[in-house]
């Protein structure tokens, strides 16, 4: 109908809180502009919806009443009946209209009410869009601000002098302390313009120096021209003058040549040879020093690279020619990179040292290039030939006369920890097996030399150190004469045991009484592990005092059917360091001194006691005394033994000592105390 | 090449030790140190709680102080409740066992006895105290006992009769009577009242135990009142004094060098690096090895103040004293 689609048109309405008498007006002024329309919108504004309720409630109540009258009267029947049936039919359609105008006012209100909540929604989503731009542009606005404040400028990072070096020190023209010290921006500013100031200044002065440096190079240029046109001129001089030095017999011109030689030493042997020079003059006029070998040799070792590197090209082009060429094995290549790795520098050094006997030690120094140690090789000579008996073969032998000249220093090992690498690529397994050729690299030798490996830092080597050198040389050289002395004593001595007959010089024989019956029948040498294997000696082996550095013997001493067995080790730092015994009893049973208390009072006077025997300096006799005293010990020991009662006929010993007391103590020690010179014998 | 000690001192340190002999033993009064003397003349204090509480490291096997003592071996050593004396070249010397872990500790005395001969002084080889009469009875090379009063210092009495140096000494304390052997071979007992010797026994004489290729010296004598046992040259016997008989031989071939009654055991040691222990029948329990090739001395601290340190030690032919915890076996060794 006309109403419900005027009611569908979406006009902007008003909504006003007034009653009802604008309801005719306005629907006369809309039907004024719009042609008489009867709006039911307006009328919707104007009634009260609980009211309306109510009429609504009200005429489907008359309906259903109105119905049920129909109903009855239909049921009733009758002719009155289709009148008030009719009747109640138009009150019936009449609550119809009434109805669908209610239904219709519901609509409208409906309609109504989502329009507003529509408008409604519009403005706050209006006003929300607002909030959220406005938002943005403050975030925007936010970062923005942030960025400026993080900005650091180029001026921040040069590191400007502190502020009161700043004002000391610049002039007032750029410190311009009345406007700086206020505003910190001109400050800045200010100090910025001073560091620049600053720089340019030195920028200046390093010009500067730069030219002076020039300068003084060419000056230095100069002066070694000079000095380098003086040699030939004082080379004249020297040959010119000669035969002066003959005509004065100032042989300068030898040792000139000696010092030009060694010119082409490497850095130890020359070391070695200065000190050694030095030391012979100052302190030993016998003591010769020389050196020997190619000077050419030694000079072809610096030929420049390029030669090698031309010669190289050349074999390789010839290989390349004759590739038929074998190559050689790899045995052979390993001999030869062992050979190059053990190479010696072709020039040595020569010290002869004089003893007091004119027995001469000779010492040759060898320098191993590629391994960075010295080696040695000894020799003894005597002015009159010597016959060596067959236990003194180690003694005066270059293997081993020098083994051990300071404590520990056997000479077996390379000093130099860095050569176990170099060994191991060309597999050698020790030093050990080239010392025959190569010489002992003693650790005295490095230290002559001015060589130190320092276990701490294996890295730095010291070469060349000449103070070490000096400081080592002295000792080092009163060892090795008194080694030499010392050995070529046990020479003549061995000679003499050998034969049965222990050599006591005149000013020892206090030490010992005019007859002694027990005597030597043998002196031999044995190998090291003879004497380990021996049963009495365990406890020497088991104190460390039996290395195998040391020398063994064995030696057998008699009286009658009594046989006692002295082991004996000879430490190389002999007579300093005394000879050790350990013996073994055979009479009436086996003897030593794990069962016999006096076996082992023996021992320790030969042992312990030792100083006693030492004899005068430098104690080259202590093992012949010691050999004489276990004589005389065993003397004692045979003479003194009690008798046993139940065995008949007489002791095998009389005893001839004359002793104070036979038995002293818990361990009944019997007296093993030679005094002199009334010559009986006690217990210490 | 530079070392602390000279390779000379070094290699004479190590022979010194090699060639030592601990002769005498001594346990504190309060239990926890051990004395021992050598035949350098030195004694060293060995701490025996440290050495054996459960922290002990090797240094705790060390002496604490070892001085020099006399100018020969020191034979023997006894403690009273606050001295510690020694004894072995001729003279016996006190010292106070509160000072003696001090370094550079002086004797408080020492005494010389009496000796007859001039030419050679005689070493004492055994101490014995008489608690009841605070003396002292020192026994040695001059073949008698002296008896001198530890209050004074002088010598009361001299007992004569041995014909040889003595070498051990006993106190039987029911009598009292001291007990003494010697070189001579006799076991002698002396009542200390009359200063008279009262038995003999000379035990080479008696062929169950003599054993003539050994000789017939007395090297130890230990004494239960009613019973002695004694060893030496002869086999060791357990004899029953009153009727002086000898009763029970223990089968051991090696010449003993001391022997004590330790609870209803009798312990022994001598040649051989073995302690022994003998039941009384004669039976041989146990023989537990040492460390020295021969034994010259035992010592058992039974001091009361100290039962953690109750142990057994032994020294002789070697520098260590053995330490016995439980007597079965060797726990470990104290050295010079």
């Amino acid at each position: 109908t006309m109403s419900s689609e005027s009611s569908k048109k979406r006009k902007p309405k008003v909504i006003r809180s007034d009653g009802a008498p604008a309801e005719g007006k306005r629907s006369r002024s809309d039907t004024e502009q719009e042609g008489k329309y009867y709006s039911e919108e307006a009328e919707v504004d104007l009634r009260d919806p609980g009211r309306d309720y109510e009429l609504y409630k009200y005429t489907c109540q008359e309906l259903q009443r109105l119905m049920a009258e129909i109903q009855d009267l239909k049921s009733r029947g009758g002719k009155d009946v289709a009148f008030e049936i009719e009747e109640r039919r138009i009150q019936s359609c009449v609550h119809f209209m009434t109805l669908k105008k209610l239904n219709r006012l519901a609509h409208i209100r409906l309609k109504k009410g989502r329009d507003q909540t529509h408008e409604a929604k519009q403005k706050v989503d209006a006003y929300h869009l607002q909030l959220q731009n406005l938002l943005y542009e403050v975030m925007h606005l936010q970062k923005e601000i942030t960025k400026c404040l993080e900005f650091k400028s180029k001026h921040e990072e040069i590191d400007l002098v502190t502020l009161e070096e700043f004002y000391t020190e610049a002039p007032p023209n750029i410190s311009k302390a009345e406007i700086t010290m206020g505003d910190p921006h001109q400050q800045t500013l200010a100090r910025l313009d001073w560091e620049l100031e600053q720089r340019k200044r030195l920028a200046e002065k390093y010009r500067e120096c730069l030219s002076n440096k020039e300068k003084i190079l060419k000056e230095i240029e100069v002066k070694k021209e000079y000095l380098s046109s003086l040699q030939p001129r004082l080379n004249s001089i020297m040959q010119a003058s000669l035969p002066v030095q003959e005509y004065l017999f100032m042989p300068f011109d030898q040792a000139h040549k000696q010092y030009e030689t060694a010119r082409h030493l490497p850095p130890p042997l020359y070391v070695l040879f200065v000190q050694a020079t030095a030391y012979g003059q100052a302190c030993d006029k016998t003591l010769s020093v020389a050196i020997e070998g190619s000077v050419d040799e030694a000079k072809a070792l610096f030929k420049p690279p390029e030669d090698s590197q031309d010669d190289e090209s050349d074999s390789d082009a010839e290989e390349e020619q004759t590739t038929k060429r074998r190559r050689p094995t790899l045995g052979v290549q390993l001999d030869d990179k062992r050979k190059e790795m053990l190479k010696r520098h072709p020039l040595s050094v020569l010290l002869d040292l004089k003893c007091k006997d004119s027995s001469v030690l000779h010492l040759t120094f060898y320098y191993l290039m590629n391994l960075n140690i010295m080696t040695v090789k000894a020799k003894v000579t005597t002015t009159m030939e010597l016959i060596t008996p067959i236990s003194a073969g180690d003694l005066l032998s270059p293997d081993s006369v020098l083994s051990c000249l300071y404590p520990g220093d056997h000479g077996k090992k390379t000093p130099n920890p860095a050569n176990q690498y170099q060994f191991d690529k060309v597999g050698i397994l020790s030093l050990r097996d080239y010392v025959l050729e190569l010489g002992h690299p003693y650790l005295w030798v490095q230290k002559l030399g001015g060589l130190h490996f320092p276990k701490e830092q294996p890295q730095h080597t010291v070469m060349a150190d000449h103070s070490q050198s000096a400081s080592h040389m002295e000792t080092t050289m009163k060892l090795l004469k008194t080694r030499v002395q010392s050995r070529l004593a046990l020479h003549k001595q061995f000679a003499s045991l050998e034969h049965g007959i222990v050599p006591v010089t005149s000013d020892c024989q206090c030490l010992f009484p005019a007859k002694v019956v027990s005597h030597l029948v043998k002196w031999v040498m044995i190998p090291h592990e003879d004497y380990m294997d021996l049963l009495f000696t365990k406890d020497i082996v088991e104190a460390g005092l039996a290395g195998d550095t040391n020398l063994y013997y064995l030696a057998l001493i008699e009286r009658g059917t009594a046989k006692l067995q002295a082991a004996v080790v000879l430490n190389p730092g002999y007579s300093s360091i005394p000879p050790i015994f350990r013996l073994c009893l055979n009479w009436k049973g086996e003897k030593t001194n794990s069962n016999d208390d006096n076996i082992r009072a023996m021992e320790s006077e030969v042992n312990v006691c030792y100083k006693e025997l030492c004899g005068p300096r430098p104690s080259y006799q202590l093992l012949t005394n010691q050999l004489q005293r276990l004589c005389v010990l065993l003397d004692v020991y045979l003479e003194t033994e009690s008798h046993d009662d139940s065995v008949e006929g007489p002791k095998e010993f009389p005893q001839e000592k004359m002793c104070l007391r036979l038995f002293r103590g818990p361990s009944r020690m019997k007296p093993f105390k030679y005094n002199h010179p009334q010559g009986f014998f006690s217990h210490r | 090449l530079e070392t602390t000690l000279s390779p000379q001192a070094e290699v004479f340190e190590a022979l010194q030790q090699l060639h030592m002999t601990v002769f005498s033993q001594s346990v504190s009064p309060c239990g926890k140190f051990l004395a021992a003397g050598n035949n350098y003349g030195q004694i060293a204090i060995f701490s025996l709680s440290a050495a054996l509480s459960s922290e002990a490291k090797e240094e705790s096997k060390k002496p604490m102080v070892t001085f020099h003592a006399h100018d020969g071996p020191v034979y023997s050593m006894v403690s009273t409740d606050r001295h510690l004396l020694s004894a072995g070249d001729g003279e016996v010397k006190g010292w106070l066992w509160a000072e003696i872990l001090k370094k550079g500790c002086k004797e408080l005395w020492r005494r010389q006895p009496p000796y007859r001969t001039s030419l050679e002084v005689p070493e004492i080889n055994a101490l014995l105290l008489i608690p009841k009469e605070n003396s002292l009875i020192l026994a040695g090379g001059d073949c008698q006992l002296h008896s001198m009063d530890l209050e004074t210092g002088t010598f009361t009495r001299a007992l004569r009769g041995h014909t040889d140096y003595i070498h051990c000494l006993a106190l039987r304390e029911r009598s009292p009577e001291v007990l003494s052997g010697g070189e001579d071979g006799a076991v002698r007992l002396w009542d200390l009242r009359t200063a008279k010797e009262v038995q003999t026994i000379e035990v080479y004489k008696h062929e169950e135990c003599s054993r003539p290729h050994n000789g017939r010296w007395i090297g130890c004598l230990a004494t239960d009142s009613d019973w002695m046992v004694c060893g030496g040259g002869p086999a060791l016997t357990l004899w029953h004094l009153r009727s002086s008989t000898p009763t029970t031989v223990f089968p051991i071939r090696a010449p003993q060098k001391h022997v004590t009654f330790y609870q209803d055991l009798i312990l022994s040691a001598g040649q051989g690096c073995y302690v022994n222990h003998w039941q009384l029948s004669g039976e041989l329990k146990a023989q537990v090895p040492g460390s020295s090739p021969g034994l010259l001395s035992l010592s058992l601290n039974q001091q009361p103040a100290a039962p953690e340190c109750k142990v057994l030690t032994a020294a002789g032919n070697s520098c260590r004293v053995d330490v016995f915890t439980n007597l079965g076996y060797r726990a470990f060794s104290l050295s010079f």
